[in-house]
């Protein structure tokens, strides 16, 4: 079937063929890109915040006078200059200084405004904080007991940007969002059923680990709210300011630079709010660089979760019935969520990929007094696909059935109802995990100690909408204007080479320019979504301007135009359309015995994403999913004790080096079918959750040892080893 | 990073006098690779910070009487490349190479790293295997401080306020004695070692073990010699019991610290697999 775009489009132009030259490859290998906390700010002051020691304590007094006194002190708020303000992405819960109460350790209760960060640093530490502790919630289970203190007594005052503007409701004062879903008379299937399972998984909060830290400057300039930040949606920044400060969107005006990766967490942002009444209250411009111990301490991580899983299956090992239990620890705010349910949605529909005839899911996010809690590429996936794809091994091994015959009999076919109630219209997946297979050589026979393990994971392509605009001017090129950055995923050359490819012209003809939040409304980037929304609404522009040429090329048409003169097109675009991409993983490690030591010797990425815009960056997207992965599944832990982070700093978080990658191969495989632009798909949380899952099989595969919690440490597996 | 007071003197002469000027609120630096963490991260708050990289004498590596001399200001990197080091024992030159990653092996010395006290630390493991002895220096004179004296506790040294480091010196190994440094990182190649062993042996003609070094890193407050490991193979040859004897005794030996490495438990179990393959290595 010859690939098409779901829109008309038949055959991709040759042009995606090639490989892209980024846009923003020059400037970022040559060190000339200016990311925010490099922008030279005349009259700039830096921040500093004063921290919560305790994961839950009421705030007696603060006393600033010697701070205020530093020489090189401009001002210095507290918690009662603010009272009442809190921000968040959806619902707004997390104080811009706390006022009377810390939920966690790093809460911020005072900040201060100086000449130099060392002064700022200095105010800091001279600022006292009396508290009294109170008892803290630090485990999930704990919080949601019926005579557990409420953290959020308030919650119902809290504000819940738009949507229906009202928080759905949840059974308890502690949960921060909850759901229960079914379809299917799951009872019955249960009852039918030859044989019942259950397991439990955890895994740990992890973090994002932007190379880049946060950074934010805020200053006024007339009416306006002036805001350059490293979060990658600056109208949601901007309508959350709005919102948080009481001021009218248009006063506030986010204009980012270049941001050095995001990965999810820099959806969030929490500096602004209070840079902005520092800015006010000295009449100079403020700026905050986040350190990286901040960074691993204080901002909204990945979701730790407990996820217990009931399956029962026919003799011959099909899934009849399905049952999930998924708490998320979403720590003391829901701030870092946007999504309407406050959930981490991908943690909710365990087995995805499955032919599930019926499944009853529970998912709940709570409060506690730990470290907020994120979005993180495909957030609550990984949780969930490490807890579904080990429970289906652990399945196939008690049946008898090998693992990867296991998940041949399962896997959902093309109209198959899937574990959501939803009929399965996506990629071949039983295809891809074939090739997997063929490509590991799952039928080899190994030597003792290694092994191989397998996962399916599937990621919905994106939704939403955006506008962009061309402009050809008299010298033949065209200007395409996006409200959406570019945070290191290649985005803007992806609209670039979408305008050249339906333009019929060289991409370097093509300019990106990113406009501030006084242009069109965009979604920004998150949620698997610049490839169809800001791809699709690419396309739609270049076509648009593609009819005015009438028969004429684009360097005919710009022949014809006098020097002051452009010929426009704008195109506004809603993704709507349900897609998946897919990817089957297959893992070869082995095992030491005597240590319980892990190494990965060798994986394999079977993927469907549709057709390729950027080859270089896919491939970039790919293997980064998969190194990112890799980290979950064997090294990274954001381990709190008693409330407290103890890996603040990336000596201790350790994420996979280089050096610890194993030869990777990736093969693509595509029906062609996408809904995106050229019948393109999302890629950039496809492949990052199925690692965990398939490192975890492989574990076991080779040593026997069946590691239940992440990250899979070596005395993790040795202690499974050394068991009775 | 607190503000405070640098000085760079030429000679060592020169360093002494100024760090006895103010012994305690002062602190020695050489590659400063852990020296600037620790004062980033506001552990220490020195009033005034010596640099010694002026002071070219304290790079020199060699042999001048016999012992193999280690200049304290030698960098790891020039170490592990160092032709007389790999002559005394190729096992030392690798334990430099395998630390950290190269930026921080051509910045981070010997002498701040064994002022460091780390114990988690590589170069301490093999030099006491090797039977090395710290040189020092204050105003008042010099001292020889074999390197198990060294080691005080947790990040402390027995090294007094006003006193630098100069150099560590080797004495020569036994005949065809074979060493190795075998580092357990389960977690990423760049990591610190969740234990690591030192072994060093030699035998006689008939394969009787005559000389016996263990040392652990990673396995207590400070790097240790498991001496009744040693002993134990001193006077047999190195076969399977011995070597599992030994290996019993060096975990035996170890007081390890639970952190995100590991239980105690865990690495004193380690401790054992890893002094037994060690041995193994080099028997």
């Amino acid at each position: 079937m010859p690939p098409r775009d779901g829109r008309g489009a038949l055959i991709h132009p040759d042009l995606l063929d090639r490989p892209e030259r980024r846009i923003d490859g020059d400037d970022k290998t040559t060190g000339a890109a200016r990311y925010t906390a490099d922008l030279v700010v005349p009259r700039v002051l830096e921040a500093g915040f004063v921290r919560s020691p305790y994961p839950h304590a009421r705030i007696v007094s603060i006393d600033a006078e010697r701070a205020r006194a530093l020489d090189g002190v401009r001002t210095v708020l507290t918690g009662a200059d603010v009272r009442g303000q809190r921000l968040g992405r959806r619902l707004q819960d997390w104080p811009v200084l706390c006022w009377d109460r810390v939920l966690f350790i790093g809460d911020r209760v005072a900040a201060v405004a100086a000449d130099t960060r060392e002064i700022a640093e200095e105010a800091v530490r001279l600022i006292s904080v009396e508290y009294e502790e109170l008892p803290a919630l630090l485990d999930v289970e704990e919080a949601l007991r019926g005579d557990a203190p409420v953290l959020h007594p308030d919650a119902a005052s809290y504000r819940f940007l738009e949507g229906r503007g009202e928080r759905p409701p949840v059974p308890h004062p502690n949960h921060q969002g909850h759901v229960a879903e079914s379809h299917g008379d799951v009872d019955a299937a249960f009852a039918r059923a030859a044989r019942i399972f259950e397991h439990e998984f955890t895994t740990p909060r992890i973090h994002q680990a932007a190379l880049e830290p946060r950074a934010a400057i805020v200053w006024l300039e007339g009416d306006r709210v002036r805001v350059v930040s490293t979060n990658k949606a600056p109208f949601n920044l901007r309508d959350q300011m709005a919102a948080t400060l009481g001021l009218a969107k248009e006063r506030v005006v986010v204009d980012n630079g270049t941001i050095g990766g995001d990965f999810g967490g820099k959806g969030l942002s929490t500096d602004e709010f209070v840079l902005y009444h520092l800015a006010k209250a000295t009449g100079r411009p403020v700026r905050a660089i986040t350190r990286y111990s901040d960074e691993l301490t204080t901002t909204n991580p990945r979701h730790s979760s407990r996820i217990r899983l009931r399956t029962g299956v026919d003799a011959d090992g099909r899934i009849l019935a399905h049952e999930s239990h998924a708490l998320f620890d979403g720590g003391a705010y829901a701030a870092g969520k946007p999504t309407v349910r406050l959930l981490v949605e991908g943690g909710v529909s365990t087995l995805e990929g499955y032919r599930v005839p019926a499944a009853r899911h529970e998912a709940a996010t709570v409060y506690t007094n730990n470290v907020p809690g994120g979005h993180m590429r495909a957030p609550g996936q990984p949780q969930n696909v490490f807890a579904s794809e080990s429970h289906l091994d652990l399945i196939a091994r008690e049946l008898g059935i090998a693992p990867l015959e296991m998940r041949r009999r399962n896997i959902a076919r093309a109209g198959d109802l899937t574990t959501t109630g939803e009929p399965w219209h996506g990629p071949d997946l039983g295809a891809l995990l074939d090739r997997a297979a063929d490509e590991i050589r799952a039928e080899k026979a190994r030597p003792a100690g290694h092994g191989i393990g397998f996962a399916v994971g599937v990621r919905h392509v994106g939704r939403g909408s955006t506008t962009i605009s061309l402009r050809l001017g008299p010298d033949g090129t065209v200007e395409a204007r996006t409200g959406v950055g570019d945070q290191g995923g290649g985005q803007h050359t992806l609209i670039q080479r979408i305008v050249a490819a339906t333009l019929e012209i060289d991409p370097a003809k093509v300019r990106v320019r990113r406009l501030s939040t006084e242009g069109p409304q965009d979604p920004g980037i998150g949620g698997s979504r610049v490839t169809p929304v800001h791809g699709g609404a690419a396309l739609a522009a270049a076509r648009a301007l593609k009819d005015k040429l009438g028969v004429r090329s684009v360097a005919e048409a710009a022949r014809a135009l006098a020097a002051d003169e452009a010929l426009e097109a704008s195109a506004t675009f809603d993704a709507t359309a349900v897609d998946h991409g897919a990817c089957a993983h297959a893992i070869e490690v082995a095992v030491d015995a005597e240590t319980g030591a892990v190494r990965v010797l060798s994986a394999v990425l079977a993927v469907d994403v549709g057709q390729v815009i950027n080859p270089v960056g896919l491939r970039g997207q790919l293997e980064g999913g998969f190194v990112y992965g890799l980290g979950m599944a064997l090294t990274e832990d954001l381990a709190l004790e008693d409330g407290r982070v103890r890996a603040a700093n990336l000596g201790d978080y350790k994420l996979p080096t280089i050096a610890d990658v194993p030869p990777l191969r990736i093969v693509h495989l595509s029906d062609g079918h996408g809904v995106g632009p050229y019948g393109a798909r999302s890629a950039g949380e496809l492949v990052n959750p199925g690692v965990p899952a398939a490192v975890a099989n492989a574990v076991q595969d080779a040593s026997g040892a069946r590691v239940h919690t992440l990250p899979i440490t070596a005395e993790r597996v040795w202690r499974v080893l050394r068991a009775p | 990073m607190r503000p405070f007071d640098y000085l760079e003197p030429e000679t060592l002469d020169e360093a002494l006098v100024r760090l006895a000027d103010d012994p305690d609120d002062a602190v020695v630096m050489a590659g400063g690779t852990s020296l600037v963490i620790l004062m980033k991260q506001d552990l220490i708050r020195p009033a005034r910070v010596i640099g010694l990289r002026r002071i070219g004498e304290l790079r020199a590596i060699g042999t001048p009487e016999g012992n193999l001399s280690l200049g304290a200001l030698a960098t790891h990197g020039a170490l592990a490349r160092s032709q007389p080091v790999r002559a005394h024992a190729a096992a030392l030159a690798s334990t430099f190479a395998a630390v950290a990653t190269v930026r921080i092996r051509e910045q981070a010395t010997l002498g701040g790293n064994l002022a460091h006290a780390d114990p988690a630390q590589d170069p301490p493991v093999t030099l006491l295997a090797l039977d090395g002895v710290a040189v020092a220096r204050s105003r008042f004179g010099e001292r020889r401080i074999p390197l198990d004296a060294l080691f005080a506790d947790l990040f402390e040294t027995s090294l007094e306020p006003g006193e630098i480091l100069l150099r560590v010196e080797l004495p020569p190994l036994p005949a065809g004695a074979r060493a190795t440094y075998q580092k357990f990182l389960p977690r990423t190649l760049d990591d610190y070692a969740t234990v690591s062993v030192a072994a060093v042996v030699a035998t006689d003609a008939s394969g009787v073990c005559t000389h016996a070094r263990i040392a652990l890193g990673g396995a207590g407050p400070v790097p240790l010699r498991a001496r009744e490991a040693e002993r134990s193979l001193v006077g047999h040859r190195l076969e399977d019991a011995a070597i599992r004897g030994a290996a019993a005794l060096a975990a035996a030996a170890t007081d390890p610290i639970a952190d995100l490495r590991g239980s105690a438990a865990y690495k004193r179990a380690m401790a054992g697999v890893w002094t037994e393959r060690a041995l193994r290595e080099v028997a």
